[in-house]
C-alpha cells in the first residue's frame, strides 16, 4: 500500500509540475498585461510541434529541441503581442479586458486551424528524451515522465530566479504593480509587456515540448491544459507566480490521490476533475483572491 | 421579280421564339448541372478530425472515379465537404447548409454518433437521404427515419461481438475504460451485458474524451486484487494512444497475465505504430473492413488507389466512406434521377458489391436498429503480433469463420 500511494503521489507530482509550468506562464502574462490569454494552450501545442520538427527536420537532439521550442514559442508570442495586443496599452481603448479576451480567443482558433493545415490531423510522437522505464522497488515510471518532471522543475526555478534576482524580473514586478509608477522610474513598460507575453509563451511551449513523447502531439492538445491552467491560476491567486506553482503541484497530486483512493473505483477517474474544481471552490470560499492573490487585476 | 426574298423576322416573332425556347434551354442547362451530394464529418478539433480527413480522402477518390466514368445519368458529381468539428450543433448547421445552399440531393459520411443523430433531424425534416458511414450508435437506425441508412456495423453488432470474444478467450476479470459520451457508454453497457451473462467480473470506468493521462487509473487497476487479466479500452479520441503506451510503460498490459484491447478505430489508423511503438504488440482490436482473405476486386482496387494517393492503408472507416459514396451513386442511377423518394426506394432495394462486400439494407424493424441497417457489415477481431504490422496482415482471431489462426488469443511470451 505504501508503494502504491508513493507512486501515485510521485505520478501526481510530475503531472503537477507540468501544470505548474503552463499555469506560471499564464500568470506571468496576466500579472503584467492583466488579460487572460485564451491562446496559451495553443502556444503549448505549437511548442510541442516546434520541438518535433526541430528533431525531425533539423536533427536537433531531444533536449536542445526543448530549448528551440521555447525560443520559437517566445518569438511567436512576441509577434502576436506586437501585432495584435498593442491596443491594450492605448489610453483610447475602452473595455481592455473584453478586447484581450476576444483577441486571444481568436488567436487560439487561428493557431489551432493553422496547426491543422501545416502539421496535419494525425497525432505525431517525437522521440523519447530517455527511453525505457525507471523501476525502483515497487515504483515504476517511464523515464520520459521523470525527465519531464526534472526539466519542469528546472524551468520553474529559472523563472523564480529570473523574476526575483534579475533587474528585468524586478522591472516586470514593478510594471505588474503599477505601470505608471514604473514609467516614473524610467522603465519602458511596452518592452516589458512584450517580454512578459514572450516569457509566458516560452514556458507554455517548453511544457508542450516536454509532454510530446508522453501524450503525442495533435492540434487539439491545448484544449484541456487551457482550462486546467485557468483553474490553477485562479486557485493560486490571479497574478501570483508562486501561487500558480503551488496550485499546479496541489492539483496534480490531489487529482492523482483522488483517483487512487476514492472508494468507488469505477467513479474515481470520472470525478477527478470535478474534485479539483471542488478544491478550487473551497479555497475561494475561504480566500476569495486565491492562495496568494492580489486584489488589483485590471489594466490601468 | 424573284420570289427569293429575305424574310426579316419581326421583333415580336423573335421574342416569341426565344420565350418558347427558354424552357428547353433551362432543361438542357439543368441536365448538364452536376449532381450535388453532401459529405459530413469532423475535419477540425474537437472532433476526430484525423479519421474524418481519411474518410474525406476516400470520398474524393470515389468522386474522381465516378466522374472519370462520365458521372451519373450523364451528369458530373460534385461533393461538398462540410466540417462538423465533431459537434452536434455544427452538424445541424452543416446539414442545413448542404441542403439549402448547396442543394445536396443526398448526404453521406459522419464519424460521431451524437453529431449524426443531430443531423438526422434535418435530413428527416427535408426528406433527404442520408448514408451514415462510421457511426455506431443503435439509435441512428432505431429511430426509424426512412431517409437514414447505415453501412457501418451498429454497436449491437460490434460490442456484443467484443463481449463474446472476451468470454471465448477465457478472461475472468476485466478492467474497462470507456469514453464518456453516448457511444462509449452504450458500448460499455453492451459489453457489460455479455460479460454479466457469462459471469465474467469487470470494473468499468468512464473517462472524459479529451483526457490524455490515465496513469493514476492504470496504477489503481494494477494494484487491485484479485488482479485484472484483461484491459478493455472503449476509447477512440486523442487519448487512445497515450492510454495504450501508459498501460505498457506501467507494466499493466499487454503482459503474460493481462491482455489489452482498443475499440474505436485508433488501432487501425496509419499513425498507430508511430505513436505506440512496442506497446502495440499483442494489442487486440476490431476491423470493420473486409478481412484480407475476403477482399474482392473493388477492395483491391480501392486499397491500391488509396495507398498510391495517400501512402497509407485505408481503415474500415475509410472504406465505409468510399462505399457510402458509391452506394448513393448506385441508388441515384437506379432511381433514374435525383428525386429523394426515388433514391430512398432505390437504397432499400440495394444489391451492390463494394469494397466491403455485398450491400443490402434491412427493412425490418425488429429489433428497431435493424431498420435500414447493413446487417452483414463485415466485422473481425485481429491481434497484432509484430511491431509495425499492417492491419491487413495481422492474424484474425474472431469470429471463427474469419479466423486466420487456430487460437482465439495469443498471450505475450507464448
Amino acid at each position: 500500500m505504501t508503494d502504491y500511494l508513493l507512486i501515485q503521489a510521485f505520478n501526481g507530482l510530475v503531472i503537477g509540475i507540468i501544470y505548474a509550468v503552463i499555469a506560471a506562464g499564464l500568470t506571468v502574462i496576466f500579472s503584467i498585461l492583466k488579460i487572460v490569454n485564451f491562446a496559451h494552450g495553443e502556444v503549448y501545442m505549437m511548442g510541442g510541434y516546434f520541438a518535433y520538427f526541430a528533431i525531425a527536420l533539423a536533427g536537433v537532439p531531444p533536449l536542445p529541441a526543448v530549448l528551440v521550442a521555447m525560443a520559437l514559442s517566445f518569438a511567436l508570442s512576441v509577434l502576436v503581442e506586437r501585432t495584435l495586443l498593442t491596443p491594450l496599452y492605448s489610453p483610447t481603448t475602452e473595455r481592455k479586458g473584453d478586447y484581450g479576451i476576444l483577441v486571444t480567443f481568436g488567436i487560439s482558433i487561428f493557431l489551432r486551424a493553422l496547426a491543422l493545415i501545416i502539421y496535419g490531423p494525425y497525432p505525431l510522437r517525437p522521440p523519447s528524451f530517455w527511453p525505457g522505464v525507471a523501476v525502483v522497488g515497487g515504483l515504476v515510471m517511464a523515464w520520459d515522465r521523470v525527465f519531464a518532471g526534472g526539466a519542469g522543475i528546472a524551468m520553474l526555478i529559472g523563472l523564480v530566479w529570473f523574476m526575483n534576482r534579475t533587474s528585468w524580473g524586478e522591472a516586470l514586478n514593478a510594471v505588474s504593480q503599477s505601470r505608471e509608477s514604473a514609467a516614473i522610474v524610467g522603465i519602458n513598460d511596452q518592452r516589458f509587456y512584450m517580454l512578459a507575453f514572450g516569457l509566458g509563451g516560452a514556458l507554455a511551449g517548453g511544457a508542450g515540448a516536454l509532454v510530446g513523447p508522453i501524450y503525442s502531439l495533435s492540434p487539439s492538445m491545448g484544449l484541456l491544459p487551457d482550462t486546467q491552467a485557468f483553474a490553477i491560476v485562479i486557485l493560486g491567486g490571479m497574478g501570483s507566480v508562486a501561487g500558480s506553482i503551488l496550485a499546479g503541484l496541489m492539483i496534480g497530486v490531489l487529482e492523482s490521490m483522488f483517483v487512487a483512493l476514492f472508494p468507488d473505483p469505477s467513479r474515481s477517474l470520472t470525478y477527478a476533475q470535478a474534485f479539483s474544481l471542488l478544491v478550487l471552490m473551497l479555497v475561494l470560499l475561504i480566500r476569495p483572491t486565491g492562495l496568494f492573490g492580489r486584489a488589483h487585476v485590471a489594466m490601468e | 421579280m424573284s420570289d427569293n426574298k429575305i424574310v426579316t423576322p419581326t421583333r415580336r416573332a423573335v421574342l416569341a421564339g426565344t420565350a418558347a425556347a427558354l424552357p428547353l434551354l433551362g432543361r438542357s442547362a439543368r441536365a448538364a448541372d452536376p449532381i450535388s451530394i453532401g459529405w459530413v464529418g469532423p475535419l477540425s478539433p474537437p472532433g476526430g478530425y484525423a479519421e474524418g480527413t481519411n474518410m474525406k480522402n476516400a470520398a474524393e477518390i470515389a468522386a474522381a472515379e465516378i466522374n472519370a466514368q462520365g458521372g451519373i445519368l450523364g451528369r458530373q458529381v460534385e461533393i461538398t465537404y462540410a466540417d462538423t468539428r465533431g459537434m452536434p450543433a455544427e452538424g445541424r448547421t452543416s446539414a442545413e447548409r448542404l441542403i439549402q445552399q448547396n442543394k445536396a440531393v443526398a448526404v453521406f459520411g459522419e464519424f460521431h454518433s451524437p453529431v449524426a443523430l443531430a443531423e438526422m433531424e434535418v435530413y428527416h425534416k427535408y426528406g433527404i437521404p442520408f448514408m451514415a458511414c462510421d457511426v455506431w450508435s443503435d439509435q441512428i437506425t432505431a429511430k426509424g427515419y426512412p431517409e437514414v441508412f447505415r453501412n457501418a456495423p451498429a454497436l449491437s453488432l460490434i460490442d456484443v461481438t467484443i463481449g463474446q470474444w472476451i468470454v471465448a478467450a477465457g478472461f475472468k476479470n476485466i478492467a474497462i475504460i470507456a469514453e464518456k459520451n453516448d457511444v462509449g457508454l452504450a458500448a460499455r453497457t453492451l459489453v457489460a451485458q455479455e460479460l454479466t451473462k457469462a459471469n465474467v467480473k469487470f470494473t468499468a470506468v468512464d473517462a472524459d474524451p479529451n483526457l490524455t493521462d490515465f496513469t493514476a487509473q492504470i496504477l489503481r487497476f494494477k494494484s487491485t486484487s484479485p488482479p485484472y487479466d484483461f484491459f478493455l479500452q472503449l476509447y477512440s479520441e486523442a487519448g487512445a494512444y497515450p492510454m495504450i503506451r501508459q498501460a505498457h510503460d506501467l507494466g499493466f498490459a499487454p503482459t503474460a497475465n493481462c491482455g489489452i484491447y482498443n475499440s474505436g478505430g485508433e488501432a487501425v489508423d496509419p499513425t498507430f505504430w508511430e505513436n505506440v511503438g512496442e506497446a502495440g504488440k499483442y494489442l487486440v482490436t476490431e476491423n470493420v473492413g473486409l478481412p484480407k482473405a475476403g477482399w474482392n476486386d473493388k477492395t483491391k482496387a480501392f486499397v491500391a488507389a488509396y495507398q498510391k494517393k495517400h501512402n497509407a492503408d485505408p481503415s474500415g472507416a475509410v472504406m465505409e466512406s468510399y462505399d457510402g459514396a458509391w452506394l448513393l451513386f448506385d441508388a441515384i442511377k437506379r432511381a433514374g434521377g435525383t428525386e429523394s423518394k426515388g433514391i430512398i426506394h432505390a437504397l432499400e432495394t440495394t444489391s451492390y458489391v463494394g469494397a466491403r462486400g455485398k450491400y443490402t439494407f434491412s427493412t425490418s424493424k425488429e429489433p428497431a436498429w435493424h431498420y435500414h441497417q447493413f446487417l452483414e457489415a463485415p466485422l473481425s477481431i485481429l491481434q497484432y503480433h509484430e511491431v509495425k504490422q499492417g492491419q491487413a496482415d495481422a492474424p484474425i482471431v474472431w469470429p471463427k469463420q474469419f479466423a486466420t489462426v487456430p487460437y482465439v488469443y495469443k498471450r505475450p511470451g507464448t
